[in-house]
Order: C-alpha cells, then structure tokens, then sequence
C-alpha cells in the first residue's frame, strides 16, 4: 500500500527509540491505577467526612466534567459543533437504566441498590460488603450505555461529518430531538412485578422504560466512585489524545480542514472518530446521570437545553482546553447551586481572591488585571447580596437571571474562554516588560 | 503514453490532458505534464489562466472532468487529497494555510502523522510503539525546521511568525509528509529581494537532499527563469508552450498573453508579474 512508501528510515529510528517494554507498560498504566486508587479515597475516606450536599456537588461535578471534556474533543479539538450531546447522554441512560432496572429483577428479584461499598452515596445497609456481583452489573450497564451511544455517533456522524460547516449542528440537534421524542412516545409503564419481568422477553425490556413519565424506580448505584473513575478516565483519553499524532490532526482539522486534507489527514475519518469517542463517553455519563440520588430519568430534561449546558462548558472553558472545560464545567455546576443561598464571601473570599491573584498575577501581561478582576467578582457578589437583603428579594428565584447574566459579562470580557486552546500546566509565566513569546527571539 | 522510448525514463508524475469546466466555463483545458525524477519544473501564465486549479487537481481538491493523473505509474484519480499526500504528493498554499494556533512544531508534526503505524488503541494506551513514533515525529520535525531556519522559534504559534517564515513553514509542512513531487503554489510572494535569492538557493538544495521532483508556480520572473529546468505556460486553461526558459522567453504567445501585443521580452524578463 502506498502507506508504508519509502518510510523506512522512519520506523528503524521510531524503533528505536522505544521504551523498554516494561517502562512503557508503568507508564501506560500509572495514570489508571492512580485514578481508581483516588476514586476508591474519595468514595471511602472523603465522602463519610464530607456533608451530604456537598459529596452530591461533587457527583455532579464528576459527570459534568465527564460531559464537557467528551464534547471538548469534537468541539474543541476537531472544530465541529455539535450540539446534540445530551442525546447521547440520553441514549446511554435508557440503555444502561434497562439493563440496570430490568437486570436486578432478574438478578436478584427487585430493583433495590444491592452494589458493595463502591456504589452508592448513602450507606443504608448494614455490613456492606466492599465488592458485589451488582457492582458487575452496574459497569456492564455503564460500558452498554457508552457502546449503545458510540454506535449512535457514527452511524449519525458518518454522513454529516463528510459535510462542512453547520450541518453538523443541525443534524446533532435534529438527532436530540428524534431521541427524545422517541423515548417520549414509548408507553408510561414501568414494569415492577417480578413474575410479570419474568415473563416478559428481553427483547421487550426496553419498551417498558417509563416514556413521557420518566423511568422511575431506578437504584441509585451512582457513587463518587464511579463517577470519578469515569471522569479520570476521560481527561485521561482527552490528554492523550490531544498530546498524540491523532489529536495533532484533530486540531489540524480543526484549524484548516482543507490544508489538514492535503498534509494526509483523512478527515472524515478523524471527525468520525473524535465524535465517536465522544459519544462513548457521553452515554457513560448518561448512565451515571440516570443512576443519581435524586435524579429522576425523564426524557424531557436529556434535551437540547442540556446539550447547550454542556456546550457552555466548552465554549467558557475554552475551545480545545481540556483543563478549560473541566474548569468551567466544575464552576458552571457549583454555581447555580450557590446562588440558591449566596453565602457570604468576605473572610475566606478575601483570602481566597489575595493568593489567586498573586498566583495569576506572573502570567498576564497587564500584572494589575487578575487582581482587579477578581476584586471586582467579590464586590459584585456582595452588592448582589446586599442589595437582596435591602430589598428583601429571595435571590434564589433570580438565580438562573443572575447565572446568565454572569455568562454573557464572561463571552464579552473573555470571548476565547477562559483557557482559549491552552491547558493550565500550558500557560507559561509572561517575563517582565515584555510579552513571553515576542521576547524569545 | 507508456510506450515512451528508452531514452526517456518514466515520468514521476505523469499527467495526461486533464480538463475541468466549472459550469459553460473551461477552467482548464487538456494539461498535459510528464515530471521525470529531480526536475524543476515551472508553472507561469497570467492572472486567472489556471495554474492553482491545476494544482487542486493535481492535488485531489477538484475532481478532473476528463484526463488521467498518475504518480510513478499510480493513478491517483478517485484519490481523496489525504490519500494522495501519503502517495507522495504535497504541497503549499498560495494564500497561507498553515495551523494559526498550532505551535510551529505541531504544523510539522501533523504532517509527519501519515508515517504512523499505531493504531487508536495504541494512541489512547500510549503503547511503547506509539511512544517511539511521537519521538522519532518530534525529532524528524526538528530536523527540519533546522533545514529551513525555523528551530528558533519552534515554540511559537504559527500565527506569530513574520511572512517569509510562514512560507519557509508551509514548506517544511509540506517536507514531512516526505513526498515524492512537491507542489509549490508562489514561494515567493511578498518576500523581499533578499529573501527571494535565499528561497532560489532553498528550494534548489531541498530538491537535492530530498530528491525532489518540484512543480512551482510562481509570478515572480526571477525566481522561476532562475530556477526552474522547464517551463509550462498557461493562459485561459491552455497551455500555450513547454520549453527551456529561454524557449519560453523568446516564445511570442507567451509575451502576447501577458501583455496583449508583441514587444521586446525584456519587459516580460524584467518586469515582475504583470
């Protein structure tokens, strides 16, 4: 094949320049094993210590991140605008939520949590053990509901991918709505008698998910365990994706896909591909989403206004960032939730504000600007609550208006995100009196 | 024709009477060019005679109505561009088309990307294949930049460089899909004269070391009479005449076209691109 022309030369240097085996297989494996021994500490150590509000923040900060940083590779990385991502989400949920609800009937005879010390954010049965069979079940829903979802992305990307321009968006936000109409047709039944299960085909199982009414019923398997495994394992793929030959021709599409085209890059093949991963990972956070304490799974909150939460994450972050939109997606979650009950920020906002300003402060090029801006969030946050108190209005009404607003103050004061296309451990320390990069020559 | 003489060696890049009409209009009419190994070869005419439509036909952008395109016995029609740059066919842009926010580093590492033998799987496991790959690309592309003067500011975004390397750039890119022809739409264009007589000396040593076949287009008279071997001359789709530069000079349809009317071809010599 033409391939593997005249590259000789190449693949003799490349051999030999790679690691031993064994250092390659540290280094291929460290990053996994760090990832699950942190999520194992989060779930155990951490969350017992942690009020229930918060370790419930912070479930939802991990599937966030796992929906940003997926929708970072086709929109970030390879340039494309999708925004139909909640409905791989959605397609992952009822997936895995069938397999999940329907498999414990026939497992163990009811749809109860019956997972070990890993599943699950409350501790109500007594001794857990630390693994369970339900565990099992549990991630082979979870892997189901990605797969499910990576199909549904190339057989959907496949033909719009090898369009330029806006089609893709059309085609992604028509698919949302084709998935949730679909789900919402389905009849409102949800089957809970075990004999009835029994006698139902499997094949049948996925008829009875609930439709307009939302699946109810569903165990909440969700843990910090999962949801962090997961959103380890997502930065994990968006890192080295972005730091590898192929997700140099992502951002190579993404920045001219005609030249792209003409230095080898086969780039349909490679939108097909970022947005297949994509998917992937999307249907494993709707898995998670479905599985969530006080998530009811419903198919009219898996439409395109979520795709566009998702896509506000991306675009604050920063398109192509994937510490950007990890960032953005774990401010984006906190946020509307600390505006229910704006807590005062005086003490620990000040201190807070003096070392992140002085920590940022080496890399702007105007040294005042990270003080200023952060100055003027804590004064405006403070006027916001005092002028609440004053006027004896309940902010937590106005909490998506002043949510918005926020929004629309950051794409017009920093259009590019707060990242642009650069990771944090990217950014490099501008030297005094001149710019960091013009100063180099 | 394949049964060309002994005497003639096989073209590298063999092209036969291709055609393309957008429309009623005839783009480019029945271009016929046989490349044989290392040659530098030129490509003139007016404004609007065809040259960079050519060149997307060449490269797989347009699809020729009629005609045949093959490289060392290859056809490549019905070849995406993509495939025809792993088949050996690179080129630059006439407008820059480089990777803005690329580092200058990463613009060749994309194109150092089609010697690749690891899979996806390989990519997201980092496998110790994989690993030798991305640092055999880092230190190709090194390399290169080195050859073109650019390792100094192998940091810097693409977009931040002045002109001239931009154009220095594009062609580096275009060095590490390691072709077999290199298309080069107007090298020159907006370099002073000093960067022009390095860029003749460039593309002449690069042609060497790589063992180059290279088609130029180029407005600038200088360059291409100074450099290139053969010359092709287009106008209004046809090709007008093929010959030496000198042939080309004292060709008077070659002056007609360019200036409408026959005068002395010093004008034509000295007086730039028309």
């Amino acid at each position: 094949m033409a391939q593997h022309r005249g590259h000789d030369a190449f693949h003799a240097r490349a051999n030999a320049l790679r690691p031993p085996f064994a250092l390659s297989l540290l280094r291929s494996a460290w990053p996994l094993f760090a990832c699950l021994a942190l999520a194992i500490v989060l779930q155990l150590v951490i969350r017992p210590m942690m009020p229930v509000f918060a370790a419930k923040m912070l479930l939802d900060i991990g599937t966030s991140i796992i929906l940003a940083v997926s929708l970072t590779m086709v929109n970030g990385f390879t340039g494309q605008f999708s925004i139909g991502h909640a409905a791989f989400m959605a397609v992952g949920a009822y997936v895995g939520a069938t397999i999940v609800y329907y498999g414990s009937f026939r497992l163990f005879g009811n749809a109860n949590m019956h997972g070990g010390l890993l599943s699950g954010m409350i501790d109500s049965r007594n001794p857990l053990p630390l693994f369970s069979w339900a565990d099992l079940l549990f991630l082979c829903s979870l892997l189901a509901g990605g797969l499910a979802a990576a199909a549904c992305g190339y057989v959907v990307g496949l033909p719009s991918l090898r369009l330029k321009g806006d089609y893709l968006a059309i085609v992604t936000l028509g698919f949302g709505e084709i998935v949730r109409v679909l789900i919402q047709s389905q009849t409102t039944e949800v089957l809970s008698n075990p004999q009835t299960i029994a006698a139902t085909p499997m094949y049948m199982w996925p008829k009875y998910s609930g439709g307009a009414l939302g699946f109810s019923g569903l165990p909440f398997y969700s843990s910090l365990f999962w949801v962090w495994v997961f959103a380890g394992l997502t930065l994990l793929v968006a890192a080295r994706l972005k730091y590898s030959s192929t997700g140099r021709a992502f951002l190579a599409i993404r920045e001219d896909e005609v030249a792209a085209e003409a230095m080898g890059v086969p780039t349909t093949k490679y939108k097909v591909r970022a947005f297949v991963i994509a998917a992937f990972f999307a249907g494993i956070a709707g898995v998670l989403f479905a599985h969530t304490v006080g998530v009811q799974l419903n198919p009219g909150e898996l439409g395109f206004l979520k795709s566009f939460d998702i896509l506000i994450m991306v675009v604050l972050g920063g398109l192509g960032s994937i510490s950007g939109a990890a960032l953005a997606a774990t401010i984006l979650t906190i946020l509307p939730e600390l505006l229910r009950q704006p807590p005062t920020i005086w003490p620990w906002g000040l201190i807070a504000g003096v070392v992140l300003a002085a920590a940022l402060t080496p890399f702007s090029e105007k040294r005042w600007k990270p003080a200023v801006t952060i100055a003027v969030i804590l004064i405006a946050w403070e006027v916001m609550r005092w002028t609440a108190r004053t006027l004896g209005v309940d902010l937590a009404g106005y909490r998506m208006v002043i949510y918005a607003i926020a929004l629309v103050l950051m794409m017009i004061l920093r259009p590019e995100g707060l990242l642009g296309i650069r990771e944090i451990w990217e950014l490099r320390p501008v030297r005094a009196g001149g710019r960091g990069k013009g100063a180099r020559r | 024709m394949s049964d060309s003489p002994a005497a003639n060696p096989r073209p590298v890049l063999d092209v036969e009477r291709i055609s393309i009409a957008f429309g009623g209009l005839k783009a480019v009419t029945d271009f016929t060019l046989q490349l044989p190994r290392g040659r530098l070869h030129g490509l003139i005419g007016p404004n609007g005679a065809g040259k960079t439509t050519v060149f997307n036909l060449l490269t797989g952008v347009y699809r020729p109505t009629s005609g045949a395109i093959s490289l060392e016995g290859e056809s490549l029609l019905g070849m995406r561009p993509s495939q025809r740059a792993a088949a050996g066919l690179a080129r630059t842009f006439q407008n820059i088309r480089l990777f803005p926010d690329l580092t200058v580093l990463d613009n060749v590492r994309v194109a150092c990307h089609l010697r690749t033998r690891h899979t996806l799987a390989g990519t997201l496991w980092r496998s110790s294949l994989a690993a030798g790959e991305e640092l055999a690309i880092i230190e190709r592309s090194r390399e290169l930049l080195d050859i073109l003067g650019l390792l100094h500011r192998e940091r810097d975004d693409a977009r931040n460089l002045p002109y001239g390397d931009q154009r220095r750039l594009e062609i580096a890119r275009a060095l590490a899909t390691d072709p077999k022809v290199l298309l080069l739409d107007e090298p020159a264009a907006g370099m002073n004269p000093q960067e022009k007589i390095e860029l003749r000396t460039m593309i002449r040593s690069i042609r060497d070391k790589f063992s180059l076949t290279i088609l130029l287009i180029e407005h600038d008279m200088g360059v291409v009479m100074g450099l290139c071997e053969r010359i092709t001359v287009l106008d209004h789709g046809v090709t007008i005449t093929e010959g030496t530069p000198e042939e080309v000079q004292k060709n008077p349809k070659v002056i007609e076209a360019y200036l409408g009317e026959p005068v002395a071809l010093d004008a034509v010599a000295g007086g730039g691109g028309a």
